[in-house]
């Protein structure tokens, strides 16, 4: 992923973060499209990538929100940190990028209800459900792009070898 | 081994930046930042372009999906019966009011409340705060403490506004927001809290002796200095006595949070000429 991809989906998670996840029940609360975007980057690019993607994109979500600024950017700053070199040290893909990817989501509801708790000001109430149902949909909305990912190029090389086919049996015709 | 330094500095730094921000605004009034302020300066075009093009799909699903014809008029209806829903809401406010103040024989006219018409482009961009972004701001005089109402009743205030274009209200569901409420029934008064539970508030300070059940009517009392007198809020669903001093009430919002695409910002609130009586 180029830093200009990486600016693209970051962009793309905070239109869709504040447009399209409320069109679903209870959507704008289960769902964090922007530590996705950071916890994706960092698990696959490393610690620097999850320390820049998670202070822009903490940052810009700080700014669209109601929070205070600061919050999100310190809270994603330090889960793309962790979870980028807690991937370095586990070495692995699939399932144990996905592990990564849960518990940094986990680590990050708690720290940004901690700090909200630290500087007195009514934050999230990091309840069992909330903590954990984050951090399940984000895994799973990981784990789709994760797919998608996957399933990109062979996908791209099926239309294209289609699409030859398609123009020789023409000839042939 | 030099890298791993230099990248731990790196974070150090960063990290630092962050609580020096953050520190910076803990006991500072809230104001949006020049940051924030381009920020959704930028954002609310996207947001607007993406939210439109939204319901434009919603629309031409539903219209494909009823009957055209009718899904038009029901529009045009609906909106009708918005507008007035928010005079009946202002007309029963008025009522009251006349009606407690002939009692004490004062006469007392009051001037319609000025609203602007708003569209919510966007919700709060984390799934912790209940926030709306409007595409109103400085430019048709919205300005931070204006309430905000919908047809049905209060939806919260605006908290910033951001440029000429945009706003940021916070709903009265946002576990930071609170309102001055009165029961109407007994004219009871206290304080609604949001609990960020959209389907319900919280409403306190009433005391263990005050006459309240469930279904009464929840208002605005205007106690705050944000919110005009008399609007809906909602209706009392529990009640019980208090440990304290004070009853434990929960109230279910006359508005539906969840569904908001427009809103009207009292711009200039009620304005009130007393004609005749003492006071």
């Amino acid at each position: 992923m180029s830093p200009l991809s990486i600016a693209a989906a970051l962009l793309a998670a905070l239109v869709a973060q504040t447009t399209l996840v409320s069109v679903f029940p209870g959507g704008d609360r289960a769902v964090d499209l922007v530590l996705v975007v950071v916890l994706l980057t960092a698990t696959g690019r490393g610690p620097a990538a999850g320390l820049w993607t998670g202070t822009v994109g903490g940052l810009l979500q700080d700014a669209l929100s109601g929070g205070v600024l600061g919050v999100g950017g310190l809270t994603k700053t330090v889960a793309g940190v962790v979870a980028g070199a807690g991937m370095q040290s586990i070495l692995g893909t699939g399932w144990r990028r996905l592990a990564v990817v849960f518990a940094a989501s986990v680590g990050n509801t708690l720290f940004y209800a901690g700090v909200y708790a630290l500087v007195n000001v009514q934050g999230p109430a990091a309840t069992a459900t909330l903590v954990v149902g984050q951090a399940l949909v984000n895994t799973s909305v990981a784990a789709l792009v994760m797919g998608g990912a996957q399933a990109w190029p062979g996908l791209v090389d099926r239309v294209r070898r289609r699409r030859q086919a398609g123009r020789h049996g023409w000839k042939a015709a | 081994m030099e890298r791993d330094q230099r990248f731990g500095y790196v974070v150090l730094s960063v990290v630092l930046m962050h609580v020096l921000l953050i520190s910076a605004q803990v006991n500072a009034k809230p104001e949006a930042t020049v940051f924030q302020a381009v920020t959704v300066g930028v954002f609310s075009e996207i947001q607007g372009w993406v939210t439109a093009t939204r319901d434009g799909v919603a629309a031409v699903w539903s219209a494909y999906a009823g009957l055209r014809r009718v899904h038009t008029e029901n529009i045009a209806l609906n909106r009708d019966l918005s507008s007035l829903r928010v005079e009946l809401q202002h007309q029963r406010a008025l009522a009251q009011q006349t009606r407690r103040l002939e009692r004490l024989l004062a006469l007392r006219e009051r001037v319609a409340p000025s609203t602007v018409g708003a569209r919510v482009i966007a919700s709060d961009a984390t799934p912790y705060f209940r926030t709306l972004t409007i595409d109103r701001g400085v430019n048709d005089a919205v300005r931070p403490d204006l309430a905000v109402i919908g047809a049905d009743g209060v939806v919260g205030r605006v908290t910033h506004t951001l440029g000429g274009e945009a706003a940021q209200i916070q709903l009265l569901v946002d576990r930071n927001a609170a309102a001055g409420a009165l029961i109407e029934r007994t004219r009871a008064s206290g304080v609604v809290l949001g609990t960020d539970d959209v389907s319900m508030l919280r409403m306190d300070y009433v005391s263990n002796l005050k006459d309240v059940v469930v279904g009464d009517r929840v208002v605005s009392s205007g106690s705050d200095g944000i919110y005009p007198k008399g609007f809906p809020i909602g209706h009392v669903t529990h009640v019980a006595q208090g440990v304290g001093l004070y009853r434990v009430i929960e109230v279910e919002p006359a508005v539906e949070f969840t569904e908001i695409e427009e809103v009207l910002v009292i711009v200039d609130p009620v304005a009130e000429v007393v004609e005749a009586g003492g006071e």
